[in-house]
């Protein structure tokens, strides 16, 4: 039998090791033979097995004992099928040369473990490769084969599809998205008593249209009312589209270029329509490759209109004296961690040291850095597969080294996705590091000397007075309600697993706990059980926040209820709604309890 | 200079040749068959990182041991590394200076010089043997082809040794294995990983190309320490 496949080689496969072979093995080799280029093929027999990548990899040096993780080892994997069906000397002789078929569903998921589990396409190998073999493109390569056939880790399937279908990789709601714009114009314009200074909405003809991860929507909103006080500040032409806003690609992860293409040229015509001069990407590294560098490729189209990282934008401003800033503002001894997408695939690295330079008084440089940095290991998303956590957080130890060694206390990364690498690796080594990025920075650096100051109405922080203790195992989501619930008053505590929930309430005595289900060490359900059979704790309200309403019932089947329970993903508003209520409800019945002893 | 020794220094030699060549071309083919993939975006990073200058860096990256961290942490590595490559180019220019030009070895010197480079390759050779069996990470990435290439070319090395001074007063029984393990080295280096060089050019042109029009190349500043 010959299966033609693009053209580029013709595929015998004999019927023997047809019926020997799974449906979908046999679909990655045929697929195989349309995704090779002339790169590819190159970079897959090129390689002399010399073994000086090996220590350029984050996960080789966390893992001196697994050669697994070696990137020639985790290379040869994909090219072992390769030299069995593409290449000559794997089929004249492929026990010589260690070629080898894939048969079966179980050697699929073999190779999903390597190409998703113990690699961040973060280049840095390829970058180290005397032959200039680029391992991460070929990795990239077998991830999109793996994904054609629906083999891959839970996450990248569950955001691939709301991306496909809703749009952005999040699911994120037009109507909640604007929404939060409106809520943070609104909040822009009383804090600065000016109309003026608020987030325009499918404005046309704008100089700049500013795309963002919508991350910054669901999690950190302050990035996006940051970014809009710098553009009020610049004095800046600006808009935001209603619609294909998302500039991250899951494309980029999954190896799917349908999906990429797909998905930058979404953000491409929306620009058009929009008659936008520039497109200006917040602060993300593989929105930015994706958008900036890579989307067109997937798309196959030419972009008219030029594009940059909201970083270029601002060092630009202050070149230009659009924007006035103080880095005596900044005094907090800082470091900058330098996204792989951003450094090894773009060269994007001087600009944000030199903005860094310039809004910041102690910016203190890590080893390596620039394009020879270490991923922070939650790239190639990683974030979003969390079977491999365990191996991603001990790969965290070189990242956490480095960290440490600079004596900083602020992270700043330009990089979404290694905002929420870095906080959990913070997290797990204990570092007591914050991260941040170069919006937050600049804004709070800015000097606006035309302030109008406007009478306002004084506003009541409602849970001024209130403790409240977080106990949820995402630090993004810890962050997002952490910051909610200080904005309006009240002091929060956090806590990332049940262990370390337990030890807080019994420690702080808080008036309110928001508990999670899924945590490691102790689940939500063991908290609560705790809790509530002591005495000392058992008066304290819980509001459990769960992403997996299909556990609800071990929760509720128990005598003892929760006060609150809430869905995620959460909004702002809801989020306030059941604190009040609970808080309330709980003073009522306290108010109560002591009117009955007296 | 018997019959035999004067067909497997001739004779067998072209053959051998004409069929590498033969092959390469096909492997060449074979290669182009792929398209090359396209870059369309705008270019990114400084002005001074184009596509001409990150090929052109790509190509030269090693010569330059300071480049790349994998040979600038291991110097001792990249030394072999060129000796081991000198060593190559130096027993397979034997092939050609002893049929064809063998008054060339009457100079003292030049025979030294060509002892030292071969006899050191070999010792780097023996040392890679070492390495590839000794250290878990090598072994975990070898293949059969591996351990025999690495293993043939220590053999032809030791055999290139003791060619250099083409001298048949012990018998020629040394100069009919170098020459006799070169023609073989001619027909099997197409189907082994030793043809690495033939590919060296491509590989590192595209990687240069598209990392210079992203501004990545040539590289810049990554430094290690704060020294």
């Amino acid at each position: 039998m010959i299966v033609n496949n693009g053209g580029t080689e013709n595929l015998e496969i004999t019927m023997s090791s047809i019926n020997t072979r799974s449906h979908k093995a046999q679909k990655v080799i045929e697929r195989m033979g349309k995704k090779l280029n002339r790169q590819i093929v190159g970079s897959l027999v090129a390689c002399v097995h010399c073994g000086m990548c090996t220590n350029a990899c984050h996960y080789v040096l966390a893992n001196p004992d697994d050669p697994t993780y070696a990137p020639a080892y985790k290379a040869d994997q994909i090219r072992k099928f390769f030299k069995k069906h593409y290449d000559w000397t794997g089929r004249v002789l492929p026990w010589w040369v260690k070629a080898k078929s894939l048969y079966t569903d179980e050697d699929l998921e073999e190779l999903k473990d390597t190409v998703f589990g113990k690699c961040t396409n973060c280049r840095r190998c390829s970058i180290n490769c005397p032959m200039g073999v680029d391992y991460a493109t070929f990795n990239r390569m077998a991830r999109g084969l793996l994904v054609s056939v629906g083999v891959m880790p839970e996450g990248v399937a569950v955001v691939s599809k709301d991306q496909w279908e809703i749009g952005n990789q999040m699911g994120v709601l037009k109507e909640d998205y604007v929404d939060t714009l409106e809520w943070l114009a609104e909040e822009l314009q009383e804090e600065w008593g000016d109309p003026n200074a608020t987030i325009p909405i499918d404005r046309t003809n704008a100089d700049v249209v500013y795309s963002i991860n919508p991350r910054e929507v669901k999690y950190d909103p302050r990035t996006i009312s940051d970014a809009a006080l710098i553009f009020y500040a610049a004095g800046e032409n600006w808009t935001m589209p209603s619609e294909c806003w998302d500039m991250t690609n899951f494309g980029l992860f999954s190896g799917d270029d349908d999906l990429g293409g797909a998905v930058a040229r979404r953000l491409y015509e929306k620009v058009e329509e929009l008659s936008g001069k520039t497109l200006v990407i917040s602060e993300c590294g593989h929105g930015y490759r994706s958008t900036r560098c890579e989307g067109p490729n997937w798309g196959k189209l030419d972009v008219k209109f030029p594009m940059e990282s909201s970083v270029i934008t601002m060092l630009r401003y202050i070149r230009e004296g659009r924007i006035k800033v103080d880095k005596s503002k900044n005094t907090t001894p800082v470091t900058f961690h330098d996204s792989c997408n951003n450094a090894r695939s773009c060269g994007l690295f001087e600009e944000p040291r030199e903005l860094l330079n310039l809004v910041c008084s102690d910016f203190r440089e890590m080893y390596p850095n620039r394009t020879e940095n270490y991923c922070c290991t939650g790239g190639g998303g990683a974030m979003s597969m969390s079977e491999y956590t365990p191996r991603r957080l001990k790969s965290a130890k070189i990242k956490a080294d480095q960290l440490k060694a600079t004596g900083a206390e602020i992270v700043v990364t330009s990089c979404h996705n290694c905002v929420d690498g870095l906080t959990d690796l913070i997290r797990h080594y204990k570092l007591g590091m914050q991260v941040t990025q170069l919006v937050n920075l600049v804004a709070n650096a800015l000097v606006i000397e035309k302030k109008v100051m406007v009478p306002v109405e004084e506003i009541t922080a409602d849970l001024a007075g209130y403790r409240i203790l977080v106990a949820d195992d995402e630090p993004d989501f810890v962050t997002f309600v952490a910051t909610i619930l200080e904005d309006n008053g009240a002091a929060v505590m956090r806590a990332y697993d049940g262990d370390e929930a337990i030890k807080m309430a019994r420690h702080e005595k808080p008036d309110l706990m928001t508990l999670d289900i899924t945590m490691p060490g102790k689940s939500g359900i063991e908290v609560f059980e705790m809790l509530k059979k002591d005495d000392d704790l058992k008066s304290i309200p819980v509001c459990v926040i769960t992403g997996k309403p299909e556990l609800r019932k071990l929760i509720y089947d128990r005598p003892t209820t929760p006060d609150g329970y809430m869905d995620k993903p959460i909004t702002e508003e809801n989020l306030l709604i059941n604190i009040r209520k609970i808080l309330k409800v709980h003073h009522h019945q306290e108010t109560v309890e002591s009117k009955k002893q007296i | 200079m018997s019959p035999l020794l004067h067909f497997s220094e001739h004779t067998l030699q072209e053959a051998a040749l004409a069929f590498m060549a033969l092959a390469y071309i096909t492997r060449l083919t074979w290669l182009f068959h792929f398209k090359a993939g396209s870059d369309r975006q705008a270019p990114t990073g400084a002005a001074d990182t184009t596509p001409r200058r990150g090929i052109l860096y790509s190509w030269f990256n090693i010569a330059m041991p300071w480049a790349m961290e994998s040979t600038r942490t291991k110097m001792f590595m990249y030394i072999q590394f060129i000796i081991f490559h000198l060593g190559v180019t130096a027993a397979i220019g034997l092939s050609f200076i002893i049929p064809y030009a063998p008054r060339l070895l009457d100079s003292r010197v030049a025979a030294v010089i060509l002892m030292a480079i071969i006899g050191a390759a070999l010792l780097v050779g023996l040392m890679r043997i070492i390495r590839r069996i000794s250290d878990k990470y090598m072994r975990a990435i070898s293949s059969p082809d591996d351990y025999f290439s690495l293993l043939l070319l220590t053999v032809w090395f030791a055999f290139a040794f003791l060619s250099v001074p083409n001298s048949t007063a012990w018998g020629e029984w040394h100069l009919l294995t170098y020459f006799f393990l070169t023609a073989f080295f001619l027909v099997y280096v197409p189907f082994s990983k030793i043809s690495h060089y033939l590919y060296y050019p491509f590989t590192r042109y595209y990687l240069g190309k598209t990392l210079g029009h992203r501004g990545v190349y040539p590289m810049k500043h990554a430094r290690q320490s704060g020294e």
